[in-house]
């Protein structure tokens, strides 16, 4: 016997996170889901962007890793509310562990909640959160042939950070090569090139991000 | 390697769709896959025999239907299969194509007994 199902496989995942945005949205909440591979620099990014944005709006931070608080010990030095969720195995956050940690937060307090992704290039994509963006972070030094080969975290993200452009003169990489690419696969991504070590490119970086966040407050507002 | 995660999905779905009959064996499971996810056909095979070890799905074949990638110009109307993942409309250059299938992750049906 046939049995016609037609049913998502993330469709248990697409409900708690739509349940996510609701509250998110209650809470007049402006939620980023930073996602990119290991060691492209999402921490250190999101370290520098915290330190401009502090005394303009209320920030708050999730960390997904696998193992370890290590990243939400480099956030809490910067004076925000953090929680870490370690996956224990699993290679991205799903709308399930998100939506346990929110509890630990006075979210009526905060304007912005930044969840850091586990490192990965690939898995994260596929589980929305309840985030209002994507954004992605690839640093130059993994190649400009990155974006081809994993096109869809390009297409999902509103907007891509191409960190440690001060490392130019000793890779080999093309940035005009690199930045077509991107935009063939999303012609209507933001672009930031940024060091985080130097602090290059952040400035704008943040500006771009204060402006979503203020555009979702006046929306609120209107509502 | 989320296909795990996936796979998880797609056993919630078998569970839900054959709990209150009287389902002795599920003995096909197939399974619709776009082109531009990033779940691997090869993987999600590995992962469903795990998973079906011990069930009454122990034994079925798991058929996957891949969709291709296809988007639609919301400026000329023109619709066609995408190559390369260049998102550029192809008859008008426009830059506003949505994609019309290729992001499929369904279970569209199950065969039991």
């Amino acid at each position: 016997m046939e049995i016609k199902v037609n049913q998502g496989i993330l469709s248990s995942n697409e409900r708690t996170a739509l349940e996510n945005k609701k509250v998110f949205d209650e809470n007049g909440l402006f939620v980023i889901n930073i996602m990119g591979s290991p060691g492209a620099g999402k921490t250190t990014v999101l370290e520098k962007t915290i330190d401009i944005l502090v005394n303009s709006v209320k920030l708050g931070v999730i960390e997904g890793d696998i193992y370890t608080s290590k990243d939400a010990q480099r956030i809490e030095k910067h004076g925000v509310p953090v929680k870490q969720i370690n996956t224990g195995g699993a290679c991205h956050l799903d709308a399930g562990m998100v939506s346990k940690v929110l509890t630990d937060f006075r979210l009526s307090e905060i304007e912005l909640l930044v969840i850091e992704n586990v490192g990965n290039l690939v898995c994260p994509v596929e589980f929305n959160l309840g985030e209002d963006i994507k954004i992605a972070v690839l640093s130059i030094t993994e190649g400009d042939d990155k974006p081809m080969k994993y096109p869809l975290i390009f297409r999902e993200s509103r907007a891509v950070i191409l960190n440690k452009v001060d490392l130019i003169d000793f890779t080999d990489v093309d940035m005009n090569s690199l930045r077509t690419d991107i935009k063939r696969i999303n012609p209507k991504i933001e672009i930031f090139e940024v060091s985080a070590r130097t602090g290059q490119g952040i400035n704008e970086w943040s500006r771009w991000l204060l402006e979503k966040v203020k555009d979702k407050n006046v929306k609120n507002a209107v509502n | 390697m989320h296909e795990t995660a996936l796979m998880a999905g797609v056993f919630d779905v078998i569970e839900k769709h054959t709990a209150d009959l009287t389902v002795q064996r599920v003995t096909k499971v197939i399974l619709v896959v776009g082109e531009m996810t990033n779940a691997m056909p090869d993987a999600l095979e590995a992962v469903f025999t795990v998973f079906a070890h011990g069930t009454k799905v122990e034994g079925a074949e798991l058929q996957i239907r891949m969709i291709p990638l296809t988007a639609r110009c919301t400026e000329c109307e023109w619709e066609g299969s995408i190559e390369q993942h260049v998102f550029i409309c192809p008859h008008c250059s426009s830059l506003g194509l949505e994609i019309k299938s290729g992001r499929e992750l369904y279970v569209e049906s199950l065969e039991v007994e």
